[in-house]
């Protein structure tokens, strides 16, 4: 260990962490003609549709999972540097929050008419590719459904206290908020909210969470989106969890729709649209609504089996693009009313 | 001799200030992303939507570190300490806790305990009390590793002479033990506090509204207010670090030497059951709930054992990424912060910043540390954004989410260490670098693993960075428990989590408490002495 003998290794360390950096930094690179995808939509769902695209496509794809929001946030981080080709949502919120940040691309035309038009955003920058129905799950062994409400507006009655649990934190309740101030106006939404907080409506911190606490029958009712259920059910058999149905007139029964986009800083654009594409055709659509229970959203598609007629469910119309635009005087409204949880 | 001497201080030096700036500039990220719009920070700061959630989160981080301190320190002196049965197996087990994922251990053990569960004891096991123990069990070992640690190199000499000298095991303890570990146990309970802080899995699930939920619920819709309350987190890591630091005395030189024990006695069983019921609540409970998610989905879904075995299969690859990002990331954050630690145990300005700064980001929840590096390297020069959403920039997201552990450990160790070694060998002629790698070296052995160690046993569980910043496709357990747990596919995060808790297991108990170097230093002090 003298002088001499330890300058030169250190030279040469030198030089070898640079070939090192250039090795891993050539290796890491993961394959640049891949399309990107952001996926808030969980693998298990998604994942069969990829690889079917990746087939008939000869297209390779990449996917990023992730919380909606989270990979929102970090497309906005990201901007021009942005890998991300495709942005798949699971709430309309974080759909919303980078269509306003000028991150999604137009889709074309031809895209956008495969769904009913309410179903796509205005501008046309993303399109719906699946609808969940807001419901009401309930405890069959805790709760006679005869005397279930007609409107989601009695839960706040105090014939309801401590009953119901609600994920106020969580992204599609805060949609369904979103979306009950444009149908019934701020007033009412303000004065059912404060409704639900002196209830002392349990607060969870997901739609898995209420539909998972609701079959153990630690409460009884739950507002969440429908499909929970029937991956309950699937698990568990034996749950005691069930489904209710608000009548389609009233603003429990609304339809939120999960949608996918082109980001602005894609340069893989054709292929992001055919990916898209691919995913309101009607053998993945049948694929969305059999195997993950949601409604499909491409023109002239049948809802699995299991589900009500559409009509039943959803008859009253907003507008899906001030989801993402009111999100943050939604949630103002939400903790302004008492309505603070997890 | 000189120049070389002159080299060593100036690489350990460099070394030291690299690190510091990594823990800076992400937490500069924040606070430029807090402050951008002025004013608005202190509004948010300071508002009553602000400030009782985060009344919230200190009143459990408190409880949980004081909890964690009692079971952890506890726990550490009965496995070295004393002659309680199975004393292996319980090392080993005791720890483990520390892996489960808060927010699918909370479930777990909601799904065990709570109503309609499978020992349906606690009718509503949730909110401030859930919260505080799903948190003290899930963490407390971040006390018992570095207490471990430290027992491992105090002197038994003077523990010897205490009892020769008549004193009962309670006054032994005050006397001659506790000051030894009083340093460890502070900073393991300052992790638990921190990691407590920046908890929102175990809070949200037990229902408990703190700040992280706050941060969560309007990271969309009002970002400003997400980074403002991170950067409260941090302000307030910072606070607790400076609080510690002045907290941690010096205590007794220590050389190593045979380990004494200590007969139980009548205290023997009730000290099994305490240390089984422990054990029984962290682990076997979620354990449980894990295998009846899984064999009861194998069974819903028709496919039975050949879904099962498929289901095995499915994660190699998951399993094989998330013990090497462990490795990797425990490895360079415990040889990368040696110099940052040393500095940081003699009380340096640039130490007290390095690790002020580790427990800034280690508090920040890891949704906002990993936007924060994102933050910076979307901004930088090409050489460094090829680095964006590879391994090696993981591992750096991990070594500086993290690196709060390897610090510390480091730090008390430093502190701890006799000074009459280096001085003789520096009387005899040897340099510095001779002296760090013959005799520091070997003396801080144990607390580097320690750190090393809390690292990979935090990496193996991480989740937001991992999802962010990972290579696309670098799915790991803990990405595939969020994926399952997110949609109701508890079958899949079932067997995924107790996948997660076996290979933890190995890896502890290979990597951590099996170490080497702690043998190492008993053979070499003993020949010193």
């Amino acid at each position: 260990m003298n002088g001499g003998a330890r300058r030169a290794p250190s030279r040469t360390l030198g030089f070898v962490l640079l070939v090192a950096w250039a090795v891993v930094a050539a290796a890491c690179g993961g394959s640049p003609d891949a399309l990107v995808v952001y996926s808030g939509r969980s693998e298990a769902l998604i994942s069969p549709l990829i690889e079917e695209f990746e087939a008939s496509s000869g297209v390779d794809v990449e996917v990023r999972y992730g919380s909606s929001a989270d990979l929102a946030l970090l497309i906005a981080e990201e901007g021009d540097r942005s890998p991300a080709d495709v942005f798949i949502s699971q709430s309309p919120g974080a759909t919303g929050f980078l269509a306003e940040a000028g991150m999604l691309a137009k889709l074309p035309g031809a895209v956008l008419e495969l769904t009913e038009e309410r179903f796509s955003s205005a501008g046309g920058f993303w399109v719906g590719i699946s609808g969940r129905i807001r419901v009401l799950v309930y405890n069959e062994d805790l709760i006679d459904p005869a005397t279930l409400p007609d409107s989601v507006l009695d839960l706040a009655d105090p014939r309801f206290d401590g009953m119901v649990g609600v994920a106020p934190a969580n992204g599609s309740f805060q949609d369904f908020v979103t979306a009950m101030r444009q149908t019934v106006g701020e007033p009412v939404t303000a004065q059912w909210l404060s409704g639900m907080a002196d209830n002392e409506s349990p607060t969870y911190a997901s739609n898995s969470a209420i539909v998972e606490a609701v079959g153990r029958g630690e409460i009884p009712l739950g507002l969440v989106n429908h499909y929970y259920n029937f991956r309950a059910l699937a698990e568990d058999p034996g749950a005691a969890s069930v489904n209710y149905y608000f009548p389609a007139s009233d603003v429990g029964s609304l339809i939120i729709v999960t949608a996918a986009g082109v980001t602005a800083p894609s340069d893989r654009s054709e292929d992001a649209v055919r990916l898209i594409s691919y995913l309101l055709d009607e053998d993945a659509q049948t694929v969305l609504t059999e195997e993950t229970f949601e409604y499909p959203l491409a023109r002239g598609i049948a809802p699995w089996s299991g589900l009500p007629d559409l009509n039943l469910v959803d008859g009253l119309t907003y507008n899906f693009d001030r989801l993402g635009s009111e999100l943050a005087a939604t949630r103002r409204l939400i903790e302004s009313n008492g309505l603070t949880g997890p | 001799m000189a120049q070389t001497s002159g080299r060593f201080n100036r690489l350990a030096r460099f070394g030291a200030v690299a690190m510091v700036l990594a823990f800076v500039i992400p937490l500069a990220g924040l606070a430029w992303g807090a402050l951008r719009v002025p004013g608005e920070a202190a509004g948010v700061a300071f508002s009553s939507t602000a400030l009782v959630p985060f009344s919230r989160s200190l009143a459990v981080a408190l409880t949980a570190s004081s909890l964690a301190a009692i079971l952890g320190t506890a726990s550490a002196w009965l496995i070295s300490r004393s002659d309680i049965p199975g004393r292996r197996l319980i090392a080993v087990l005791v720890n483990l806790p520390l892996v489960i994922p808060s927010f699918v251990g909370a479930f777990a053990l909601r799904f065990a305990f709570g109503q309609g569960g499978l020992i349906p004891a606690i009718p509503r096991f949730d909110g401030f009390v859930g919260a505080a123990i799903a948190l003290t069990l899930f963490s407390f070992p971040y006390v018992t590793l570095p207490v471990l640690a430290r027992l491992s190199v105090a002197p038994p000499a003077i523990e010897e002479s205490a009892r020769m000298l008549g004193s009962g095991p309670v006054t032994i303890f005050k006397d001659a033990v506790w000051p030894q570990i009083r340093p460890a146990v502070w900073s393991g309970s300052m992790l638990v506090f921190l990691y407590s802080l920046s908890d929102f899995g175990a809070v949200s699930i037990m229902r408990y509204d703190t700040v992280t939920r706050v941060i969560f619920s309007s990271r969309l819709s009002s970002p400003s207010t997400a980074l403002t309350l991170g950067l409260l987190l941090a302000v307030t890591a910072i606070v607790a670090d400076s609080l510690t630091r002045r907290r941690t005395a010096r205590y007794r030189k220590s050389s190593a030497d045979a380990v004494v024990t200590y007969p139980l006695l009548v205290w023997r069983w009730p000290a099994v059951a305490a240390m089984w019921l422990v054990i029984g609540l962290g682990l076997i409970a979620p354990l449980l709930a894990f295998g009846a998610w899984w064999i009861r989905g194998a069974g819903a879904s028709g496919d039975g054992l050949a879904g099962m075995v498929q289901g095995l299969g499915d994660l190699v690859s998951p399993l094989l990424n998330t013990a090497m990002a462990g490795g990797v990331s425990a490895v360079v954050a415990a040889a990368l912060l040696i110099p940052l630690g040393r500095e940081a145990g003699r009380g340096t300005l640039l130490g007290k910043l390095g690790s002020r700064a580790a427990a800034a980001t280690y508090a920040l929840p890891g949704i906002l540390a990993a936007l924060a590096v994102v933050f910076v390297v979307v901004r930088a020069p090409g050489p460094i954004f090829v680095f964006y959403q590879t391994f090696p920039l993981l591992v750096a997201v991990y070594v500086v989410n993290f690196g709060a552990y390897s610090v510390r450990t480091t730090a008390d160790a430093v502190a701890s260490m006799p000074a009459v070694y280096p001085e003789m060998a520096s009387t005899l002629g040897a340099g510095p670098a001779k002296r760090f790698f013959t005799i520091e070296l070997p003396l801080l052995g144990p607390a580097i693993a320690a750190g090393g160690g809390l690292v990979l046993l935090s990496v193996l569980k991480e989740l937001p960075a991992t999802l962010l910043l990972a290579p696309i496709g670098f799915d790991t357990l803990a990405t595939r428990i969020w994926d399952a747990t997110g949609e109701g596919f508890l079958a899949d995060a079932g067997l995924a989590s107790l996948v997660l808790v076996v290979l933890s297991g190995v890896l502890t108990w290979s990597l951590v408490l099996r170490n080497p170097t702690i043998r190492t230093v008993r053979i070499s002090a003993r020949k010193d002495s």
